[in-house]
């Protein structure tokens, strides 16, 4: 009895069990039903988030080339040592490890990993840029002991700046693209253009970024490439830059002794053969990465390295103004060049005296002579018949007014004062008496460097105000083509006899009884003109005795050369060095390598130094007015900021 | 011993369905390690042996067997207070014998020995409505060495014990009354045990399986890691070695505890509904064998290595879905480990014993 009880008990207890395990089995098949159908395609996002990367690969720059087809700034590898934190463990080991290896303060480290922390922690943070080799080897060993997976070292393309430093403010540099730059193509961690060629030209030298989809285990380590779009190099530019014309003026700076600007153009078509600011910095220091230390000191210096003198310096332009006056009173037809103004040594003009440089006067002179003397009582007289608005005209047409449209990025502009201006600025009448300071340049005229240089390309050309550019041909893919260079500004054909009159005194200038002297070179009819660009005024320079500044005044050499249908045009712009024709011997080392380079001779070299010669008398220098200008005095110059 | 008519009496389709899953365990441990490694090569030693294992437990009548289960008992609890000892330790853990050549776990072998014993003592000699004192042995025969294993620690291997008691205990005529006791006792203890019980570790898993993404880089992560590696196989999966997440160990351990969600990646749920239909094939022909047996110790025999058997498929599936806490439970006969593997299909051995016997005297 009590076995077949016993046997029916089991009978159901049994069946409960084959119902339990059933149902229990029924339940899993729905929940695999439920992770692998109903919630597939979540999974399988996750999964592929899990071991595939993307990387970003970084296209190299387009390569800059000089006119002549050299290579001025390229790309070479180099390497980024970064965090990948999604691989990290321990953060503060990581962080330890890695400063210990590669020789880094560790709170420095854990400054740039904090700095990134909110971007998605499978983006790498770049902790070394440009890393060394030896910090690339350490790594690496570590990586293989499985110490450092979470630290990856990629090679990446940084660009590679001529040593020297060498037309640094040409190029410019590059960087990370700043908050307000991301965007239009631009991603965070970009390395765009911040200066120069390299950021007005960004978008041709760009290039597109290529990215690599990569399946990594769970530890970070690659297996293999899945897919590759390669990175496109950005367009290959070649400038109008002449590579020799660059290091000759470079080094007519270097061995004169002082910094300052030069800006060297072709006056037939407004290329810029050269362009020089000095001091400048290296780019080099900014392809991989600026350390805070050499930005700070690049931007506390008080030479200011940072600023491109030929288009952001603002200089009065002293005696080089005078070839505007003299332009603009001989195609208004006020005068003819052979008008003669007879110089006592100083003239009255308003009830003020107003003094030349000569002190027992240059006797009666025309107009070739008074610009191969510089003599001030000439230009007074111009002046004086001018008045400031026609001056500001002709100075316009000349170039010297506003920007000069040079494709290069945060160009200041000229200022020639007129009446209408001064309403303007001040809300005052424009008084005459000032217009015999504004006629040699004095007052408050200031220029760049490089519109002086279009000012006197434009004097060699006969009157068409070109446009400096420096871009010469773009490879788009398909090879060189010309680039389209922009139209001139502004187009006078000046009367014969003015620009005879013009040129005859320039030449004079420099090969006669002038202050250009140091520029001549036989056969070449150089034509010159030198001027100085007062820092301070004389009572100014009284009360700023014992602050430490530098008040000396600047120096200009305008010129152009051969006389006869003109090749070659600029400025040499002498920061501090108080004499113009300092700035010749630089003008005649850039001529020379010109024709030297032109008529394929060995490039001239520069001669030792010479032993510091006596000053000459320098017409330029010498005070002006005898009477203090009430008017002026009690002015604050226009821009206190651009000497 | 063996006779030549008993050979026809063995449940074939209960062996060809035991041998497909060896099969694609060892398929999947192949993929998982990346080829013809060691690990695979050890997995096939352990094949081979657990099928002479099958093949002695087979051979030997379980009613000899079973008189000798005491012994068998006392040599195995002698074992695993050998390796609380002297044992080999691995991952913070002392659960092995160190043989040289190989190690073999003792614990795995306690679940058929417990079952042996229990079965000993519930089916022979006793009639009528079990007595308090009953419970009491059977609770301190499974209690023993539970408390052993739990020493080393292995408190997966020590919960399988359980099931293997209460099984026999339920199928002795256990009453239902005492069922529910219990199931409310064991309610109103988790608490206690909660707070008592558990180690932090242990308390902090627990804390994890109900929020994984807490802790998704620590113990959490195993357990997301799983979901997406069964989730992203979809219907048909990725293919044979084409897993990624078991291929690239974004999943730790996938030969062993997380086979099965290695399978579920490279077979999608066609593999997973066929791996399961297996599973319950192998259970429901072996609760067969329950019914059919000859007499009540060969039923608490094959009921109780069957308890332990289903407790850990059914948990390890259930784990390798990424739905319950993860726990160093395998999945017989298809997760890595030898002396799983020899232990599990020993247990087969003597359910098949059962079977084939059920028509002798």
């Amino acid at each position: 009895m009590a076995l077949t009880e016993d046997r029916r008990r089991n009978t159901v207890r049994l069946m409960a069990l084959q119902v339990g395990i059933v149902v229990t089995f029924a339940a899993l098949a729905i929940s695999f039903w439920f992770l692998q159908i109903i919630q597939h395609a979540r999974y399988q996002e996750m999964a592929e988030n899990n071991h595939q990367r993307t990387l970003a690969l970084r296209a190299p720059r387009g390569v800059l080339f000089d006119r002549n087809g050299k290579v001025l700034v390229e790309n070479r590898h180099s390497f980024n040592i970064s965090i990948v934190r999604e691989h990290t463990r321990d953060l503060d080991r990581t962080v330890r490890l890695l400063a210990e290896v590669a020789g880094l303060d560790a709170a420095d480290v854990r400054h740039i990993v904090d700095r990134h922390r909110s971007e998605p922690i499978y983006q790498p943070i770049v902790i070394i840029e440009d890393a060394s080799l030896a910090q690339v080897a350490a790594i690496m060993a570590r990586r293989l002991d499985f110490e450092l997976p979470d630290v990856v070292v990629e090679q990446v393309p940084t660009r590679q700046y001529p040593t020297d430093a060498l037309a640094a403010h040409v190029f410019g540099y590059v960087g990370e693209a700043s908050e307000a730059q991301i965007g239009n193509g631009i991603r965070t961690g970009a390395i765009i253009g911040q200066s120069g060629i390299e950021r007005i030209y960004n978008d041709l030298l760009m290039g597109q970024d290529g990215a690599r989809r990569v399946v990594v285990n769970s530890v970070g380590r690659e297996i293999r490439t899945e897919a590759e779009v390669p990175p496109t190099e950005g367009r290959r530019v070649q400038l109008t830059i002449d590579y020799d014309l660059q290091k000759a003026a470079e080094d007519g700076f270097r061995h004169a002794g002082f910094n300052g600007s030069a800006v060297v153009l072709d006056p037939r078509s407004g290329e810029v053969l050269s362009l020089v600011s000095l001091p400048g910095y290296d780019p080099n220091d900014f392809a991989a990465g600026i350390d805070s230390a050499t930005w700070a000191s690049l931007n506390t210096d008080r030479l200011k390295p940072l600023q491109n003198r030929a288009i952001q310096g603002r200089y009065s332009p002293g005696s080089t103004f005078k070839l505007v006056v003299a332009t603009a009173a001989l195609e208004e037809g006020i005068v003819t060049p052979d008008f003669r103004v007879n110089c006592g040594g100083g003239a009255s003009f308003f009830g003020r005296y107003f003094l030349c440089h000569l002190k027992g006067g240059h006797g009666a002179v025309d107009m070739r002579h008074a610009i191969e003397k510089s003599c001030n009582v000439y230009f007074y007289t111009l002046g004086n018949m001018l008045g400031v608005d026609r001056i500001h005209q002709w100075a316009e047409k000349l170039g010297l007014a506003g920007k000069t449209g040079i494709d290069l990025p945060n160009e200041q502009e000229s200022l020639v004062p007129s009446t209408e201006w001064k309403m303007r600025r001040f809300g005052e009448k424009w008084y005459a008496g000032e217009t015999i300071s504004v006629s040699i340049g004095q007052g408050q005229v200031s220029v760049t460097p490089v519109s002086l240089a279009v000012m006197m390309a434009t004097i060699a050309n006969g009157g068409t105000r070109v446009t400096p550019h420096m871009i010469r041909a773009v490879d788009e893919g398909g090879g060189w083509k010309m680039a389209t260079p922009p139209a001139a500004a502004d187009q006078v054909a000046f009367r014969p006899q003015t620009l005879s009159a013009l040129h005859d005194g320039l030449w004079m200038v420099v090969n006669a009884a002038g202050t250009g002297r140091r520029a001549r070179i036989p056969g070449r009819d150089v034509a010159g003109k030198t001027g100085t660009a007062q820092v301070i005024s004389n009572q100014g320079r009284q009360a700023a005795r014992g602050s430490g500044l530098d008040l000396r005044d600047h120096g200009w050499f305008v010129f152009f050369a051969p006389k006869e249908n003109p090749e070659i045009a600029g400025v040499v712009f002498g920061e501090h060095n108080e004499h113009g024709y300092l700035g010749a011997p630089i003008a005649k080392h850039v001529i020379e390598t010109y024709f030297a380079k032109k008529e394929g001779r060995p490039l001239p070299g520069l001669a030792p130094k010479p032993a510091p010669a006596p000053p000459e008398a320098d017409p330029d220098t010498a005070p002006v007015e005898r009477a203090p200008a009430v008017a002026e005095a009690s002015r604050p110059a226009a821009d206190t900021g651009t000497n | 011993v063996f006779e030549r008519r008993l050979y026809h009496h063995v449940d074939w389709g209960l062996l060809t369905a035991i041998a497909t899953l060896c099969a694609i365990g060892l398929a999947q441990i192949y993929s998982a390690t990346g080829g013809w490694t060691n690990t695979v090569e050890t997995q096939v030693y352990g094949i081979v042996l657990g099928l002479l294992a099958l093949v002695v437990c087979l051979s030997v009548d379980y009613r000899s067997l079973a008189d000798k289960s005491h012994l068998i008992y006392i040599a195995v609890v002698a074992l695993l207070v050998y390796v609380l000892f002297f044992g080999a330790v691995r991952g913070g853990s002392r659960r092995w014998i160190d043989l040289g050549v190989f190690n073999i776990q003792p614990s795995e072998f306690v679940k058929a020995a417990l079952a042996l014993v229990l079965a000993k003592f519930f089916g022979e000699g006793r009639r009528g409505a079990l007595t308090r004192v009953d419970f009491i042995v059977a609770g301190a025969l499974t209690a023993v060495p539970l408390l052993i294993i739990a020493q080393q620690p292995d408190l997966g291997t020590s919960a399988t014990l359980v099931p293997v008691a209460v099984a026999v205990v339920y199928l002795a005529g256990m009453p239902m009354r005492l069922l529910g006791v219990l199931t409310v006792v064991g309610l109103l203890a988790a608490p206690v045990l909660w707070q008592f019980g558990l180690e932090d570790y242990q308390r902090e898993r627990i804390a994890t399986f109900l929020d994984p993404e807490q802790d998704a880089r620590g113990a959490g992560y195993q357990q997301i890691q799983a979901r997406i590696t069964v989730g992203s196989g979809g219907l048909w999966g990725k293919g044979f070695t084409e897993g990624t997440q078991g291929q690239l160990r974004f999943l730790p351990v996938a030969h062993n505890d997380f086979i099965f969600s290695v399978l579920a990646e490279e077979h999608g749920f066609a593999g997973v509904i066929v791996t399961l239909g297996l599973y319950l094939f192998v259970i429901l022909r072996s609760l067969e064998a329950v019914r059919l047996a000859k007499d009540r110790l060969g039923s608490y025999l094959v009921l109780g290595v069957l308890a332990s058997f289903t407790f850990q498929v059914i948990y390890n599936i259930t784990m390798s879905a990424g739905l319950a806490p993860v726990k160093g439970l395998t999945l017989p006969l298809m997760s890595y480990g030898g002396s799983s593997m020899i232990a599990t299909l020993a247990g087969f051995g003597l359910i098949l014993n059962v079977r084939m016997r059920r028509f002798t005297n």
